[in-house]
């Protein structure tokens, strides 16, 4: 039996609409946009060009709804969600959010996962705000693992104004597991690089084998590469810190794209999660810095002793 | 001696030149200031346009307090003002935040480290090199005490372009060692920083906090 659970202003929310075509898809929008305004927050609708302008027209305009586009505001999983994350937390006044649209996952279905594990980590980096989310995806163009993946990444279903508990949600370090969050491996190709690291003092010739590695066998640009050495030092350092006496660090570079895995020999008690919360003002920044340098930093039990940590560019 | 063969240098010649001259610390001699002064004036009296001179701290410290040390420290500064003459005084990485900061505010020509190098510039200090978490304790130490001296009223400008790499500690001593500056309403400008340095400046909020300004070349 279905129950309709309101969705409570001041607290966080995450809903899926499923939508098997426009009026679906428009009924549920409206429904969400009118909650939104009429709990005096700001309300969000977001898409490519051709939805804003069908939700344009559907829709009333209004001093607290604005309209963005996803090739402004959607360009990568990684930084969508701390974007959001960095709205809320670092606003001088309390802020009540409300965003909807369809996440741009791209025509390949190969790029869906990196956006289903954005939709999962919301739940964690999102959560302490009030901040609401409605997810549209249209039924009838997405693949069913996309769509499975939808169901557990999202607390709540919206259907037909109905709003009732994902049968399949599932908390942001169990989706990990899941097959269809699609967590990568290390690349099966040969590494470019491998260092050991014993201290502190190790740190700078790490990143300087990292850098000449990733400029002379991949094509990123520079910025690119620069940041995602911060990102890795940042790990190598919690690796110093928590995780024994040495630390390994393995390279992987493709034209477009470079893999860094860092292993330790620790206690190995490992929070995937780690550095998705906005830090408290003493806590621990670092993997927070590092996860907004990279595109995805995935920390898991090493197979025997210590923590493991692959980082990835796009 | 030792360490000077195999590095290039060729320090036995430089001896049997004259140019070079090696004092260990049990010369009682070495610690005297009117006998470093006079060996200094011999020199420049002999010709030479200028003398650089270095001397281990550590070394030091096995033969005297160091509260000795630290008041010939400041006489060397003295004789470096007034004389043409270059001192490297050489200490551990790894010193006491206190220590650091002694060590930090008698030497104001600027700090070297195995990665990073300081030197004043007007209104301000030039960071070069590499911060992270092996230095940024002594960069605190070095912001510390010369934005404590360096006149009130202008910004204290900390110029960063000769910066290569930047760590979450360092951006974290660039907050701590201009702290007291800023909360006594100075303002302190990051200059000219490089793009991955600046990302950083600004993905941690650096530029909002009271006090600083981020400013372009």
């Amino acid at each position: 039996m279905d129950q309709i659970s309101p969705i409570h202003t001041g607290h966080y929310s995450h809903d899926l609409l499923l939508h098997e075509g426009d009026d679906e898809l428009l009924t549920g929008t409206l429904a969400f946009v009118e909650q939104g305004l009429a709990s005096g927050g700001k309300v969000l609708v977001h898409g490519t060009p051709e939805r804003v302008a069908m939700m344009r027209a559907a829709l009333d305009s209004h001093p607290r709804l604005d309209f963005g586009l996803d090739r402004d505001l959607y360009t990568s999983p990684s930084s969508t969600l701390f974007a959001y994350q960095r709205m809320l937390a670092e606003s001088p006044e309390p802020v009540e959010l409300w965003a909807t649209g369809t996440v741009p996952l791209g025509d390949d279905p190969a790029g869906h996962p990196a956006w289903a594990r954005y939709e999962s980590a919301v739940n964690e980096s999102l959560r302490p705000y009030a901040f609401h989310g409605l997810c549209t995806y249209d039924t009838r163009t997405l693949p069913s693992a996309t769509i499975a993946a939808a169901k557990a990444t999202h607390p709540f279903l919206s259907t037909g104004g109905r709003r009732t508990l994902s049968p399949d949600y599932q908390d942001p370090a169990d989706f990990l597991a899941n097959p269809v969050a699609a967590v990568p491996d290390p690349p099966d190709a040969r590494p470019v690089a491998m260092a050991t690291l014993g201290s502190a003092m190790d740190l700078s010739g790490a990143r300087h084998l990292l850098k000449d590695s990733a400029e002379s066998s991949s094509a990123l640009a520079r910025h690119t590469i620069d940041a995602f050495v911060s990102a890795v030092n940042e790990v190598l350092v919690n690796g110093l810190e928590h995780g024994g006496t040495r630390v390994s660090l393995t390279v992987w570079a493709e034209m477009s794209r470079l893999t860094c895995l860092v292993t330790d020999t620790g206690p190995g008690i490992s929070d995937p999660l780690s550095g998705y919360s906005y830090p408290a003002s003493t806590g621990a920044r670092g993997l927070w810095m590092a996860r907004q340098l990279c595109e995805d930093i995935f920390i898991s039990d090493q197979p025997g002793a210590g923590c493991r940590v692959l980082l990835t560019t796009v | 001696m030792g360490s000077l063969r195999g590095t290039g240098i060729a320090g036995d010649e430089a001896v049997q030149r004259g140019q070079l001259q090696v004092f260990s610390a049990g010369d009682g001699r070495v610690y005297d200031r009117a006998w470093q002064a006079s060996l200094l004036d011999e020199a420049l009296a002999e010709g030479f346009p200028a003398v650089r001179w270095s001397a281990e701290a550590d070394t030091a410290w096995s033969v005297m307090p160091r509260a000795l040390h630290a008041d010939l420290e400041w006489a060397t500064d003295e004789l470096c003002h007034t004389r043409p003459v270059s001192v490297l005084c050489q200490y551990p990485a790894e010193l006491k935040e206190t220590t650091m900061e002694t060590v930090c505010a008698m030497h104001t020509d600027g700090l070297r480290g195995s990665l990073v190098r300081t030197s004043p510039i007007p209104g301000g200090m030039a960071i070069a090199g590499e911060v992270d978490r092996t230095n940024a304790g002594m960069l605190h130490s070095a912001l510390a005490a010369q934005s404590a001296t360096t006149g009130e009223g202008a910004a204290f400008v900390v110029e960063l372009s000769g910066l290569e790499f930047l760590d979450l500690a360092g951006a974290r001593a660039l907050v701590t060692g201009t702290a007291a500056r800023r909360a006594a309403g100075g303002a302190v400008c990051l200059r000219a920083a490089q793009p991955p340095v600046d990302r950083l400046l600004r993905l941690l909020r650096v530029d909002r906090f009271d006090g600083f300004r981020v400013e372009g070349a």
